[in-house]
């Protein structure tokens, strides 16, 4: 079940029906039923991982809160970590390992022919796998107790919203929520109500829209000409923001409305106006948890190094961002070129933040649309190894924007348009919550009238020009 | 328990009225809202005179044609009236769409016959018997024929198990097309394409090399598919027309394809005849004759519409009804 399926719309309802229906004490019941109920019509089977993950992760977390023994503690925690890593490794990376031996194989004359195994990536498990981790960290660390109560942590790890494709919680904002459950609050739930709305715009109008443009672009890389295929890569990062933004909406209004405060996953990551500001605006639940449980270490460990350490680093964080993104080549040059950008920001700081001092640039316009559009190109131009499916044809990508041109493909006309007009219509939002979040109200209006009429709106533009068929949230492949 | 407070489920009384009531206000609105700009859309969508939605009403509402091709794209764009009209001396109705799949074709059909019976029809079966959600996904065109055509119902169900529910919604039907039907009512779109009697020419020729698949690929079989494909040519049979199914030409080298051999062990069954032209010496290899891949372009589909009419001719109409199957290879 997914958040856009029509089987979600009636799914939903019950539950908000039945959990505030249910007392106080036995809503985390509720919510850990409809939670595994959630999960189970994805695929059954996979079901039992995530209860493998939860018991395990439960378990080594119990047995570290109750030793002193600080080396045995740290068994316990690598054990864990271990345990929960394998499988996701497993259905990850196995058939990318298996395809890369192959061709090495083949490329030395020496094929020994296998049989192939086509695994079905249980999906999310990248996401609870990561809170899990997180989870057992944080105990290790003594930021947090270990949970006492399995059903608490089933659900944390389970929680419906979360659990396809984030945004990725920590358990310290999460279990004590878990634990005192709020009544029904009405704020909350117009505010939930609101972002799942427009969560649900961006996916199926604005994502969905240009998905179909980019991918009838992508899946013919040698028909189109440089101009296309340009335009195509400069669209992508608006389908991954508008799509995985899009999901992250509706979860965290999905959890509001049932009185749970989750992480905002994006905050207008395309008027950033650095690379190191676009990492705080885009996958926020990630990137802060690379920057816990990664990148904050290891810069400690190379901190003799001094500003190289802090290169190594980074390099080394988002080339893991680029492996958990997937096990191709094309993911790890993404993860490098990201942590490479970051890094000569790093290196540069300091001249930059004079010259910004001396020409008092940080108040003008002029600096900052540079600054916005510099870090768009070089993210979408990293994006390309995102949507390429290898690396040779981000490679003629490349060579074909550079080497060809001609007219625009169009395609089919209608969905053109609509995706130039859906975008633009999610970057007024942006832009007006950006520069001028008081000057242009529509769903926070004072007035009454026009809040219905901004809600209604936006549900017959959905209905209007939404994409209802074969849609699918990219980051369920991850 | 409190005034207007139940405790023990911990809100209050009056909370879930503002709620509810909100909730209420705001479906009101969408509901008003859908209901008049859904019943624009419809009467705008029925008043198109040219492009793909007017050749589908016209194809399940209006066309007699004595002749009628049905199929996908490559129908569309494979068959050409005048050929057929002139030679055969019948009338022509092209009802062959883009993307769409035998689901909607037999749902055509059925809206077709409910009116006339006409006395050929040629199938143009690009047939993939593969599971695949596009397929259901493409039966979205029917969705504005669902309230006055009981007998396609059955196939709009088949998209999902919500469809009926979501049909409550006067928009969805349309959903997406807002710009095809502004479009489809300008006298201007008639000029945009040469719109003949259902068949829409292309125009470029194909520059790259041929398409060669080396191996036969076994693809789980998607049983509605067969049964959809079986019921037309069953249709087609019980009111007594002459059906053909017809493999077209395309720019590509195979040995062995499932779908064709799925597709002429059907018609031995059904003693329909097959004719397959995927591997014809007079289109293959031949990029001047085709727009791409699976499409001919408009002198393609000269030669390959004299082609069939001559052998309607000769094979077809001096043949008793449905005795000519071609021989299995």
């Amino acid at each position: 079940m997914v958040f856009t399926s029509f089987n979600f719309l009636i799914f939903f309802p019950i539950l908000v029906i039945v959990y505030y229906l249910a007392p106080v004490k036995f809503r985390w019941h509720v919510l850990l039923i409809f939670s595994y109920f959630f999960y189970i019509n994805v695929k059954p089977v996979f079901s039992l991982l995530l209860a493998g993950v939860t018991l395990s992760t439960y378990l080594f977390t119990r047995l570290m809160d109750n030793t002193k023994i600080e080396s045995r503690k740290k068994v316990f925690l690598i054990m864990n970590i271990v345990l929960i890593l394998l499988p996701l490794f497993f259905f990850k990376y196995f058939g990318q390992i298996n395809k890369s031996i192959i061709s090495l194989l083949e490329s030395v004359h020496l094929r020994w022919w296998l049989p192939e195994i086509k695994l079905i990536l249980p999906i999310g498990i990248s996401f609870y796998t990561f809170m899990a981790i997180g989870y057992t960290i944080d105990v290790y660390r003594e930021e947090i107790e270990s949970e006492k109560n399995l059903g608490i942590l089933a659900l944390f790890v389970s929680f419906f919203p979360l659990i396809l494709s984030g945004p990725i919680e920590r358990a310290k904002n999460m279990l004590p929520q878990f634990k005192s459950l709020k009544k029904l609050d009405y704020e909350m739930v117009v505010q939930g109500s609101k972002w799942m709305l427009w969560g649900y715009f961006m996916k199926l109008v604005v994502a969905d829209r240009i998905g179909i443009y980019v991918e009838a672009i992508y899946n013919n890389i040698p028909f189109h000409n440089g101009t296309s295929l340009l335009f195509a890569s400069t669209l992508y990062p608006f389908q991954v923001y508008a799509d995985l933004g899009g999901y992250s909406l509706i979860a965290i209004g999905t959890a509001k409305i049932l009185g749970i405060n989750v992480i905002q996953n994006f905050r207008r990551p395309f008027f950033a106006t650095s690379m190191s500001e676009f990492w705080r605006r885009w996958h926020i639940s990630l990137i802060s948890w690379l920057t816990d449980y990664i990148y904050t270490p290891l810069s400690f460990v190379l901190r003799k190094y001094g500003i190289w350490g802090i290169v190594i680093a980074l390099l080394i964080t988002f080339m893991i961002s680029g492996i958990w993104h997937g096990a191709a080549l094309t993911f790890i040059v993404w993860g490098l070129m990201q942590g490479l950008f970051l890094s000569i920001e790093a290196l540069l700081k300091n001249r930059r933040i004079l010259i910004e001092k001396k020409y008092n640039l940080n108040n003008k316009i002029l600096y900052i649309l540079l600054g916005i559009c510099l870090t768009f190109v070089l993210f979408a131009s990293s994006q390309i190894f995102g949507r390429a499916k290898n690396l040779n044809e981000a490679f003629l990508v490349y060579k074909r924007i550079f080497t060809t041109s001609g007219p625009l493909f169009i395609g089919n006309p209608s969905a053109f348009i609509f995706s130039i007009f859906s975008l633009s219509l999610l970057l007024i939002k942006d832009f007006t919550d950006e520069f001028i979040p008081s000057g242009f109200l529509l769903f926070e209006n004072k007035h009454k009238f026009i809040r219905i009429i901004a809600y209604s709106s936006i549900i017959i533009l959905i209905l209007l020009i939404g994409v209802f068929d074969g849609g699918q949230f990219i980051y369920f492949q991850f | 328990m409190t005034g207007d407070s139940l405790f023990i489920f911990s809100f209050s009384i009056m909370l879930i009225k503002k709620i509810i009531l909100n909730l209420i206000i705001v479906t009101v609105v969408v509901l008003v809202l859908d209901f008049t700009i859904g019943r624009t859309l419809r009467h705008f969508y029925f008043k198109e005179t040219s492009g793909f939605h007017f050749r589908t009403t016209h194809s399940m509402e209006k066309t007699e044609a004595d002749i009628l091709v049905f199929g996908s794209s490559r129908a569309n764009h494979h068959y050409i009236p005048e050929i057929f009209e002139d030679s055969l001396k019948m009338t022509f109705y092209n009802t062959g769409r883009d993307g769409n799949g035998i689901f909607f074709q037999t749902a055509v059909l059925r809206s077709a016959l409910k009116r006339y019976t006409p006395k050929l029809i040629i199938i143009d079966y690009y047939g993939e018997f593969a599971k695949n959600e596009e397929a259901y996904d493409g039966l979205q065109s029917l969705l504005p024929y669902y309230r006055t055509h009981e007998e396609i119902r059955k196939f709009i169900t088949l998209k999902s198990s919500f469809e009926r529910i979501k049909l409550i919604s006067e928009i969805y039907p349309f959903n997406s097309q807002i710009l095809s039907i502004a479009i489809g009512n300008l006298e201007v779109n008639k000029k945009r394409y040469d719109d003949n009697k259902g068949y829409v020419p292309l125009n470029t020729v194909w520059q790259s090399k041929i398409d060669t698949i080396s191996n036969y690929q076994i693809y789980p079989v998607d049983s509605g598919k067969i049964i959809a494909l079986r019921e037309f040519l069953d249709l087609a049979k019980k009111s007594e027309i002459r059906v053909l199914v017809i493999y077209s030409p395309i720019f590509q080298k195979f040995e062995k394809k499932q779908e064709i051999e799925i597709c002429r062990d059907i018609c031995s069954i059904e003693n329909v005849p097959f004719w397959d032209y995927s591997k014809d010496t007079l289109f293959i290899n031949h990029n001047n004759i085709f727009r791409d891949v699976q499409h001919l372009n408009n002198n393609g589909a000269k030669i390959f519409s004299n082609l069939i009419v001559n052998r309607i001719k000769n094979d077809l109409l001096n043949a008793p009804l449905n005795r000519r199957v071609e021989q299995k290879h």
